[in-house]
């Protein structure tokens, strides 16, 4: 019988690259989640009596919602809360990302004597 | 095929050069020598060449690919430095001092890209074992013109890329000895150029080592004096911001509540999360799909050292990346608090921070010339990007594939000065912010590189055909959103910072479909594909 050779992320083959893309797609959700869900969450929080006078490029002037939540007025470490967690704590995520992931295939690697 | 290119490079150039965008200060300085600075960045120039000259490439192997022989730590700064730009030193402070939270999407874009560069294509892209994007592109996608195509893409890139490189190098240079923009252009292009053309990539290497060091050290430094002399938390200036984040926004610290600037921390007080997503997700893929930032997983022995290179090179940029947003802090707050008599320029507002708090002229001048050695590490990683793919990619492989050693050598300096020159004459005439010039570069390389090496990398169906039109559609993209009337309702949706938005979903999407209407690749191509991903038979 001839052996499957076509490669697709969504069908991995063989057990390495199977036990390798389980580990990407978790590390993926996570990175998306930590960076696009807060800014999500940031929009649906946001207080919807607290608006600001934006002009487009288009010479238009809207109103929107600038997004004041307990995510803005909460001080944590003296920031406003989102403002540390965006510029500070997404960083440090996506190195523990790394830093997790290379852990984990050098290991499967060394299981499958690569 | 020649008539396209040529078409294409001559409407880019017109592009480049009609200053669309906006007029700004570029002067900051008329006709003072900055003493101490101009000590310090003459020494730091002369110690960038001299550690090139002592590092020098020995025949084209070298030139290229370093000997392959670099540590993980020693790879992880050399990352770093080769990706901290003036973009980073400069751009981004600037940018959050304009735009406030909006402008974090810089920051996170710029690291979280390099999640997505680990875990879809580090290891993978050093087991196929190329030397440059290009390559991998011609030989995966099995076709010449691919080659050719994605070669001269990479010279795009790294022209676009650079354009803002020379601009902060002006800039500075300008600042510290007053000789007008123009000629601090040219003055840094010959400079660049020089160590360039002497070191090769070995030099190179080892000079982003030092120029790290350099970088992170004149970065941190003025930071402590800053934030004492504003009156927060000093001993971790990184976490005193915080609080003048917050003063910015409520009021306090000399700042009356009727001052303040609230619109500086609600997050979406001038842009939309539409446009945060949209820059975002732009400079993520595009950190994922840039060649010169690819190209340096070649340079390591071990597939596990490429991807060890990244957790460190990342770690070697989050220093930087958790600074910047405090130089825009401290600068927005001076500039609150009502400090007159210095001339602000948003690109110099690391700079202009510690001159705003008032401290002496040494502290700026540290940081001035941080500015201009973290334009030049990039710059130099991209004119050997630029003139690899014109001597390797165009040269040695589709135009002469008989070229000796050192003909490949001299068209690759030949092409390095002609590149050099080139970005220099659009870089007199900046079309907008740092920051933002070097968004539309990685634009391009989202719209491009990163489908072709996702799906190259993940689909075996992926065609040739598929790639080219793939090309085709992605610049498009790109420089259609650069051509967009400014007004236009479309540019709303699509800035020409964060095309990417709208591009990769594209060009994802008509490489699928053209693969599935083409022919199959070889079994080669597969087989081949297969030992990337699994070794054992």
């Amino acid at each position: 019988m001839e052996k499957d050779i076509n490669i697709n992320f969504f069908r991995p083959v063989g057990d390495f690259m199977t036990k390798d893309v389980t580990r990407k797609k978790i590390v993926l959700v996570i990175w998306a989640v930590a960076t696009f869900g807060f800014l999500l969450l940031l929009v649906a929080m946001g207080d919807p009596n607290v608006t600001t006078q934006v002009t487009l490029n288009t010479g238009e002037v809207v109103t929107q919602v600038a997004g004041k939540s307990f995510l803005t007025e909460t001080r944590f470490l003296g920031f406003p809360f989102h403002y540390w967690y965006s510029s500070q704590f997404c960083i440090l995520l996506f190195i523990f990302l790394c830093w997790w992931y290379c852990k984990f295939i050098d290991k499967l690697e060394a299981e499958h004597s690569k | 095929m020649k008539r396209i290119m040529q078409s294409g490079l001559s409407l880019f150039f017109i592009l480049m050069a009609s200053n669309v965008f906006a007029a700004e200060n570029l002067s900051l300085n008329d006709g003072k020598v900055r003493v101490f600075p101009a000590i310090l960045m003459i020494s730091l120039l002369i110690l960038f060449i001299l550690v090139g000259v002592f590092s020098k490439a020995k025949d084209t192997e070298d030139y290229w690919a370093a000997g392959r022989g670099v540590g993980q730590l020693g790879g992880g700064m050399a990352i770093a430095s080769n990706w901290m730009s003036a973009a980073s030193y400069l751009g981004m402070a600037g940018l959050i001092y304009l735009k406030g939270y909006f402008a974090l999407s810089y920051v996170l874009g710029w690291t979280g890209g390099y999640v997505l560069l680990l875990v879809l294509m580090a290891g993978q892209i050093r087991r196929y074992g190329k030397y440059t994007a290009p390559d991998f592109v011609g030989d995966r996608y099995y076709s010449t013109t691919a080659r050719l195509m994605s070669a001269l893409i990479v010279i795009l890139i790294s022209f676009v890329y650079a354009v803002g490189q020379y601009k902060g190098i002006g800039m500075m240079f300008n600042w510290i000895f007053g000789i007008n923009y123009e000629i601090s252009v040219i003055v840094g292009t010959g400079v660049v150029l020089a160590y360039v053309l002497i070191s090769g990539m070995l030099g190179a290497t080892k000079n982003m080592q030092v120029q790290y060091v350099v970088i992170v050290i004149t970065f941190l430094l003025p930071l402590f004096f800053i934030a004492n002399k504003l009156g927060y938390f000093s001993a971790v200036p990184q976490i005193g911001y915080g609080a003048t984040v917050w003063d910015i926004g409520h009021g306090g610290n000399g700042i009356t509540a009727a001052a303040a600037d609230a619109s500086y921390y609600l997050p979406f007080a001038k842009y939309t999360a539409y446009h945060w997503f949209a820059l975002c997700i732009t400079l993520m893929l595009g950190t994922a799909g840039l060649p010169h930032v690819i190209g340096r997983f070649y340079l390591v022995p071990r597939v596990s050292d490429a991807r060890w290179q990244v957790v460190w090179g990342l770690f070697c940029i989050a220093l930087v990346y958790w600074t910047a947003p405090c130089y825009a802090a401290f600068a927005k707050f001076s500039n609150l608090s009502g400090t007159i008599g210095v001339t602000i320029s948003a690109d110099a507002i690391v700079v202009n921070a510690a001159e705003l708090a008032g401290l002496p002229e040494w502290f700026a001048g540290f940081l001035a010339a941080g500015g201009v050695s973290a334009a030049f590490s990039t710059v130099g990683g991209l004119l050997m990007a630029g003139s690899a793919a014109f001597a390797h990619d165009i040269y040695f492989r589709v135009m002469n594939p008989n070229a000796t050693e050192e003909s490949k050598m001299k068209v690759a300096r030949i092409g390095t000065i002609i590149l050099g020159a080139s970005i220099a004459i659009v870089a007199m005439n900046p079309p907008a912010l740092i920051g933002q010039i070097t968004a539309v570069a990685f634009s391009l390389g989202a719209n491009t590189f990163f489908p072709l090496f996702l799906l190259g990398l993940w689909w075996s169906r992926t065609t040739k055909e598929a790639a080219i039109v793939g090309m085709v559609v992605g610049l498009s993209v790109t420089f259609g959103a650069m051509l967009l009337p400014k007004t236009s309702i479309l540019a709303y949706y699509v800035p020409f910072t964060s095309s990417a938005v709208v591009g990769v979903p594209a060009v994802l999407i008509t490489m699928i479909v053209v693969s599935l209407m083409t022919k199959e690749p070889s079994a080669e191509i597969k087989e081949l594909l297969y030992k990337v991903h699994n070794d054992e038979a």
